[in-house]
């Protein structure tokens, strides 16, 4: 079984935005919103003596993945691949999963209503090719491949050369997107754009805090009434209520 | 006919005249009612079983694993338990919407509701003797009550508030409507409206089909009849409404038509009360 | 496993796409795109000029998605942003659908619609009719790209020299003339630098990476990778500065002295490539008293970089010499003197041993090319208008002419008049500066047909426009590319059928030529044939070329890899390097660069500077909807120092007014910390000025627009553009 991996090269990256359309095509994204994203982590330093980096950034397909428990449907799930995908056909566009996202990967999609997000291009993988924006990157900036590949350039960056996860002690899911570069490009894009805490709706938090409970409560009680109701009737017998 | 005049108030029966209105049996629910009943009870059936195992993530979920899992497998997938649960969900809307247009005039207005959600000072009395007597805690007689008892009007009350929001959050979250945000509200606004129905529903379920007193009002729901004894004991008000009506109608059939200067068929009833 | 081998390619493919017609029903299953059944169609990329491969995916008459052809051997599956947003410009809503006719007084964009038939027959009369009354020369074409060839022919046979491109005297005329009379060639497109190979990569205002081609992005990350040392001459920290080993953060104007102050360090240090110099350069002796006084310490007087940089960097050259790329640069008319700031990197260049070596410069390998035998072009006794050879001894006939030169001699009728004009593809008003003598030129005409694939700002002063084909839907000459490292032949040939009416260029030609009795120029049956003719002594399997889109030939790129019969190294008049210009010394000019002061912006004002962004191809890519969404606008940026001198800040709504008055609309104001307090920055191409791009219409501002002053390059002609200044004021002063 294989683990899949992305490795995005920094120092490679020139934030040409390839990515970014050529996800766009192939996964119809509409305008407005992205499935990766290429940002620039604003420049430190002072003058003449600058550093600027751009961030690239998608579904991560963490580990532990906090979208999958927050989707109320269960739309959103890991393959044992790793890949995170969305079921659009049970996705009913609630958005939990977006403000569940530390790493703000997902959007609710205008054109279908339902969630979309970086897949890895799994349809494509499947067919042996690379996610469309690994094929496109002029700067082959972005690896992809098998974690469990001991040969693949992904397990040699990932376990040999240090990539390194954007992940806070706080926030650690396991993001399975990593990063090479100069240590000093890394720390800035990891504070410009270090993963959020993950949200719950303010829908979701009535619901699991309170709506659950005060259902439970009215459905248990008027149980519990029927139940007492029905045992006396068992006890006393029917005939008494039958004139 | 058991009584000379229609009494104002339940009277004791002879053995004779339970005897004669237990054999005669009243109207109570039109066939198409009757079938709107038990649709909807399908259809509440289906949605309960399928949207109770719709809702998988921890935190939300309510419903055990093994349930949804067993629904999961009966239907192939998930997607088809939802599939199933919007179509049934479309068309039970679809259906009421229709026989909200077309029994307009017939069914929903102000003296029929009032019949059915209208709480007066008898069903509040009703319901605290009601209560009271199921728990054995007192032999007083319930108040007369019109053609459905003031538990059946609260349900009616229940379900006449919570059906359209369960519709409404339905149909925003199947078209997805509005907003997103509206999405995530409707989603928590149909579970809990469910969930409302439900706890009306085991009380409506119990009453109907399990204790002995009402059945009746469940063999009702089949044939749309009821036996005059369970209308008289019961539904006392209801009865007599009844009566009144039979007796206009009487009235209207025998004399011809009505002379002016006589007295109504109205006060005519009265005055056949009042003696 | 992530890689498809040729063989599965081809047999995925089996395609043998015809070039006329759109490509049958030839499937790769499935597609990448929801697993559909699709044709894949390679074809050259046209969202910029570079010509990527790319592989359309075509699936019932339409193209779901574009990606990198991985057999082109230039850009090996890669494609940029505007790439992969092609299918957006083919979509575009705002195309023009069918051939008009102007109704209203010119300007006032008012159109018939008018079959094909009525409109090139009222282009072939009116051409005809400017024959008989002002000869031939009176009409000029002002066409863009390569594929302007159909067009190019067309007119030459009508009988009009009269033709130019803004790719000479708006770009990269200075750099191809000044390495011409160095080397004896031009540097071309695709620039041979050899950036994956470099041990040391040297950028002067060029800035890959906001600049996308994407084999030279390929080639630049790669040799980056590798590690190469990156020095950035740029008065903005660019992304290209970003990864550089040396930020100069020069003083605008004052490249040359920068490049002659280098040069003393390598002469004086003796670290210049000795062995290289004394078989292939002449003058080095005039070169080493040349740049004898320009000392790093006068360098960092005149360009404001430490003179202990200019060391550093210069050591920094020799040690990786020979593997030096210093680029060319590919825009570069800045401020009038800029053919001669090439020959001074080229001269560099040449110090260092870099040319013709790996790491630096390569050199181009010939292709036998075949020639479709035309009947002789009429020959013009008037010779051309815009005075190339007569006025710029050093505008080349052979190069994309002048096109300043055409539009004063529309207004001056100096030498003679012009009264015609044909645009091709050409953005005429946003490409050349002073925009507004091209507009009381273009009110001068008798005639203008604009042929085009949107409606850009000129269409609208059109007599007649014709709608083209994008290049998804149409044959265009194959690329013959010898400045790669291995030389090759790439096709554009349709992937779809032509939306609305519009047609293919050579169509368009073909059919005018027709009208004009000039059929014989034509002589080739269909696009078929063009390509057959063309590719006839390449000794190459036509319909290899077609199912793969490009075949590549062995390069010899390196001076090791030639022979004698490769021709000379270096096709000078003296077949040497010419540290020293025998050609500039004839003719009265500096032989070898001196530097000289330009302008300085008067106190309040900041040099107007620009550059371009990586989602946009000039004015040619505002209106894809794909595109827009990533970048609508083009916000001026200013330093911090120079914002607080101001009292602005990031984000707010400004007006730039140049040193003539002029005034751009409100635009958006971005404060950096990172770039000169001098200057004042964005990025070229916006500001449109057409309803009819629904998109692209008044986003931004154009700079274009502010460039109402020019500094003509002397040697060629080019305008230099970086002449002009602006100030910034609040949307309230303004």
């Amino acid at each position: 079984m294989a683990r899949y991996a992305m490795v995005v090269d920094k120092e490679r990256c020139v934030g040409c935005q390839s990515c970014t359309v050529a996800c766009k095509s192939e996964w119809d994204v509409p305008n407005g919103h992205a499935r990766t994203r290429v940002r620039s982590a604003g420049t430190n330093g002072t003058y003449p003596n600058f550093s600027s980096v751009f961030y690239v950034s998608q579904c991560n397909h963490c580990d532990h993945p906090t979208c999958v428990p927050a989707c109320p449907t269960g739309a959103t799930t890991q393959e044992p691949n790793g890949i995170v995908t969305v079921n659009t056909d049970l996705c009913i566009g609630c958005g939990s999963c977006v403000v569940a996202c530390p790493y703000g990967a997902r959007y609710v999609s205008p054109a279908t209503d339902k969630v979309d997000k970086c897949d890895f291009c799994a349809a494509r993988v499947e067919q042996g090719r690379e996610p469309a924006c690994v094929e496109t990157c002029p700067a082959k900036a972005k690896i992809f491949g098998n974690l469990e590949d001991t040969s693949g350039r992904v397990f040699d960056l990932v376990y040999r050369k240090g990539a390194r996860r954007f992940e806070t002690r706080e926030i650690a899911l396991g993001p399975n997107v990593y990063y090479v570069g100069k240590q000093e490009h890394l720390e800035m894009a990891a504070a410009s754009f270090s993963p959020q805490p993950p949200q719950i709706l303010a829908a979701g938090f009535v619901w699991t805090k309170l709506a659950k409970k005060m259902v439970f409560l009215a459905v248990g009680a008027t149980f519990l009434g029927q139940a007492v109701a029905f045992f006396r009737q068992l006890s006393v017998g029917e005939k008494q209520f039958e004139d | 006919m058991p009584f000379e005049t229609i009494p104002a108030i339940p009277l004791p029966l002879t053995a004779h005249q339970a005897e004669v209105m237990v054999q005669h049996q009243i109207k109570k629910h039109h066939v198409a009612i009757v079938l709107l009943h038990w649709f909807n009870a399908v259809v509440w059936m289906l949605e309960l079983a399928t949207g109770s195992a719709l809702v998988v993530a921890p935190g939300y979920r309510f419903m055990p694993i093994w349930y949804i899992t067993l629904m999961q497998q009966a239907l192939g997938t998930s997607a088809n338990l939802l599939r199933l649960h919007i179509a049934v969900g479309l068309i039970w809307t679809f259906v009421f919407l229709a026989y909200a247009i077309f029994g307009w005039k017939h069914y929903l207005h102000t003296e029929v509701l009032r019949n059915e959600i209208g709480i007066d000072r008898d069903d509040i009395l009703w319901l605290k003797i009601r209560t009271l007597k199921l728990l054995n805690r007192t032999k007083a007689p319930l108040p007369p009550q019109g053609s459905y008892n003031a538990g059946q009007k609260l349900y009616a009350l229940l379900v006449y508030s919570m059906v359209p929001v369960i519709m409404l959050t339905g149909l925003i979250m199947t078209f997805h409507l509005i907003s997103t945000a509206l999405v995530a509200w409707a989603m928590v606004l149909h579970f809990v409206a469910a969930g409302m129905v439900v706890s009306g529903l085991l009380v409506h379920v119990y009453m109907g089909a399990v204790f002995p007193e009402e059945r009746p009002a469940f063999y009702s729901m089949i044939t749309g009849l009821v036996d005059e004894l369970y209308a008289y004991r019961h539904h006392f008000k209801w009865w007599r409404e009844v009566k009144i009506e039979e007796l206009k109608w009487a009235h209207a059939i025998d004399d011809e038509p009505v002379k002016p200067g006589s007295a109504t068929p109205d006060e005519e009833a009265d005055s056949a009360l009042r003696s | 496993m992530m890689t498809i081998s040729r063989r599965q390619f081809l047999k995925g493919t089996g395609v043998a796409a015809a070039l006329g017609s759109v490509a049958g029903a030839q499937t790769f299953t499935p597609g990448t795109k929801g697993g559909k059944r699709v044709a894949m169609v390679p074809t050259n990329c046209e969202m910029c000029f570079w010509r990527c491969g790319v592989m359309a995916e075509v699936a019932d008459g339409k193209v779901l998605k574009l990606q990198g052809n991985p057999h082109h051997p230039l850009t090996n599956g890669k494609l940029c942003a505007r790439g992969n947003a092609g299918i957006a410009l083919l979509n575009d809503p705002d195309r023009l659908k069918y051939p008009q006719i102007r109704t209203g007084e010119r300007g006032e964009g008012k159109f018939k619609r008018v079959s094909w038939d009525e409109a090139l027959d009222f282009l072939g009369a009116r051409l005809k009719e400017l024959k008989q009354k002002y000869g031939p020369e009176s009409v000029a074409m002002f066409p863009h790209g390569v594929h302007s060839g159909f067009f190019a022919t067309l007119m030459k046979a009508y009988g009009t020299p009269n033709s130019a491109e803004p790719a000479f005297a708006q770009c990269r005329g200075p750099r191809d003339i000044g390495y011409q009379l160095t080397f004896g060639r031009p540097v071309n497109s695709p620039e041979p630098v050899d950036l994956e190979e470099s041990q040391c990569i040297v950028l002067i205002g060029s800035h890959i990476g906001e600049n996308v081609f994407t084999s030279q992005v390929t080639a630049f990350a790669d040799g980056l990778a590798k590690g190469a040392k990156l020095i950035v001459v740029d008065p903005r920290f660019s992304t290209a500065a970003s990864k550089a080993n040396w930020w100069l953060p020069i003083k605008p104007g004052t490249d040359t002295a920068l490049l002659l102050a280098w040069m003393n360090v390598i002469v004086t240090e003796k670290l210049y490539d000795k062995d290289y110099l004394d078989t292939y350069a002449s003058g080095f002796a005039e070169l080493e008293a040349h740049v004898k006084d320009y000392t790093p310490e006068w360098g960092e007087r005149i360009t404001e970089i430490p003179a202990a940089q200019i060391r550093d960097t210069a050591h920094a050259m020799a040690d990786a010499k020979p593997g030096v790329a210093i680029h060319p640069g590919r825009h570069v008319t800045w401020y009038g003197n800029d053919t001669q700031r090439a020959r001074a990197m080229a001269i560099l260049t040449a110090l260092l041993g870099a040319y013709g070596r790996k790491g630096g410069i390569f050199l181009p390998t010939k292709l036998a090319q075949g020639k479709i035998p035309l009947p002789p072009m009429p020959e013009s006794e008037k010779g051309r208008a815009d005075r190339i050879g007569n006025l710029y001894p050093l505008a080349s006939e052979e190069a994309h002419g002048l096109t300043q030169g055409l539009i004063e001699t529309t207004l001056s009728a100096n030498p003679y008049p012009i009264k015609g004009w044909i645009v091709y593809g050409q953005n005429v008003m946003e490409s050349i500066p002073t925009r507004q003598k091209t507009l009381e030129a273009i009110k001068k005409l008798d005639f203008m047909a604009v042929v085009d694939v949107l409606p850009m700002e000129q269409t609208r002063y059109a007599d007649l426009v014709l709608p083209e084909a994008t290049y998804l839907e149409r044959y265009d000459p194959p690329a013959i590319v010898t400045t790669a490292k291995r030389p090759y032949v790439s096709v554009r040939q349709p992937a779809v059928e032509p939306m609305y009416e519009s047609k293919p260029g050579w169509w368009i030609a073909k059919q005018t030529a027709k009208r004009l009795g000039l059929e014989a120029y034509f002589p080739w049956t269909d696009p078929d044939d063009h390509l057959r003719r063309l590719i006839a002594p390449m000794n190459i399997n036509e319909s290899e070329l077609k199912s793969l889109g490009a075949v590549s030939f062995p390069g010899k790129p390196y001076i090791e890899d030639r022979a004698e019969s490769d021709g000379p190294l270096f096709p000078t008049q003296s077949g040497k390097i010419e540290l020293s210009s025998s050609v500039l010394k004839d003719l009265n000019f500096d032989a070898i660069p001196k530097y000289e002061a330009v302008e300085e912006p008067p106190a309040g004002f900041l040099r107007l500077i620009y550059g371009r962004a990586p989602v946009h191809s000039f004015t040619r890519s505002e209106n894809n909807a794909w595109l827009d969404d990533l970048m609508a606008e083009n916000p001026v940026w200013i330093s911090t120092v120079a914002a607080q001198n101001l009292g602005m800040h990031d984000g707010q709504r400004v007006v730039l007014e140049n040193q003539d008055g002029v005034k751009s609309p409100v635009i958006t104001l971005k404060v950096t910390t990172a770039m000169r307090n001098d200057v004042a920055y964005t990025v070229h191409g916006f500001g449109a000025q057409s309803a009819g791009l629904k998109k692209a219409n008044q986003h931004g501002f154009s700079d274009t627009a502010l460039m109402t002053r020019i500094a003509i390059d002397p040697l060629m002609g080019a305008t230099g553009m970086r002449v002009n200044f602006v100030r910034v004021l609040t949307e309230e002063k303004a």
